[in-house]
């Protein structure tokens, strides 16, 4: 299981590449990320919506209603280009630090 | 079915947020319980337990509401603060600068004030050198600067400081370097420090202050009317 600390850190990184694939609302989005991390990372929505609206503010994603298929009124958030352009350093500095810590405990183990 | 929106409005009853972006949100949030306890459902819970586990996504309502309110306000207070003062500041002052650059180059001479006392020469330190083209195109950038902040929902005091910004430079340079730079530097006569300070004050600080302020304070003025009477139009 993954700590806080970690969690914290990753959880721009993971909403911003999933939204990357399209268009989600928060319960949608929070559901996928859990589906894509097999469980290793769980929004409730005390952790979710703060992080949406900073990240909505920082003006990374955009958030606007839209009217389901069940005809229910959602707010669906869209990656906008500066949250694009904010994505790839972020994934190259998330790589780095895992590989960094690959290479780290390899050494621990030897 | 349960109110799912009188829950959390209940519980986010502290959140001061504009009403409107208040219930936004209260929407929002409520929606996100309302799926969430709808998929427990469909996983074979009972009502009762499915809403307990719903509840549970919140364990400190205060926490949330608290977490909510500090992101709003910091991150506006951020964006306001460089949309109301930052950026009227550096158009101003890039504008004062970069005009004042253009005309030392390419502009006429500087109309030149001194005291020539019993000297030979025309003039002695310290000489006031004005670039009136400069001047009066001063209150044409403070007018911009009040516009911009203004447009931005600045204070008075943000519209301000971002009209006079562009002399805040040379005051900082008068009031703290100069003094500074004569005492350390013995070459430099003392005795005509207090009437260089006083001139440089009056050109660099004074006047180009007046200047600015004679456009951005009109316009200020104006603005802020147009804006009450378009609240009074609006309701």
């Amino acid at each position: 299981m993954i700590g806080p600390g970690i969690k914290r850190g990753t959880a721009e990184l993971a909403v911003l590449s999933v939204l990357e694939e399209g268009p989600l609302h928060g319960y949608e989005l929070a559901r996928r990320i859990e589906q894509q991390t097999k469980g290793a990372l769980r929004f409730t929505l005390a952790a979710l919506y703060p992080m949406l609206y900073r990240m909505e503010q920082r003006g990374w994603i955009r958030g606007a209603w839209e009217i389901s298929e069940s005809g229910r009124r959602k707010r669906c958030y869209r990656l906008t280009p500066t949250g694009k352009k904010k994505l790839s350093p972020l994934r190259k500095e998330w790589s780095e630090l895992f590989s960094a810590l690959r290479r780290l405990t390899k050494v621990s183990h030897a | 079915m349960r109110d799912w929106e009188a829950i959390v409005e209940q519980h986010l009853s502290g959140l001061a947020l504009e009403p409107a972006e208040r219930s936004e949100m209260i929407a929002e949030l409520a929606g996100h319980l309302a799926e969430t306890c709808e998929g427990l459902r469909k996983q074979g819970m009972t009502e009762e337990e499915a809403v307990r586990l719903t509840l549970l996504q919140v364990e400190d309502w205060q926490k949330l509401s608290r977490l909510i309110q500090t992101t709003r306000t910091k991150e506006n207070a951020m964006t306001n603060r460089v949309k109301q003062l930052w950026l009227p500041s550096l158009v101003t002052l890039v504008l004062s600068m970069g005009l004042l650059a253009l005309i030392q180059i390419f502009g006429p001479k500087p109309w030149l004030f001194g005291w020539n006392g019993r000297s030979r020469w025309p003039f002695v330190a310290p000489a006031l050198m004005v670039y009136v083209p400069w001047l009066l195109s001063l209150p044409l950038i403070g007018g911009m600067g009040a516009y911009l902040s203004n447009r931005a929902g600045g204070s008075r005091r943000a519209v301000l400081s971002s009209v006079v910004f562009p002399v805040l430079p040379y005051l900082a340079f008068f009031v703290l370097a100069l003094p500074v730079v004569v005492i350390l530097n013995d070459h430099i006569a003392h005795n005509i420090m207090p009437r260089a300070l006083f001139v440089g004050l009056f050109a660099w600080v004074l006047a180009p202050g007046a200047a600015l302020l004679g456009g951005g304070w009109p316009a200020q003025f104006l603005l802020s009317r147009l804006l009450v009477s378009r609240r009074i139009v609006g309701g």
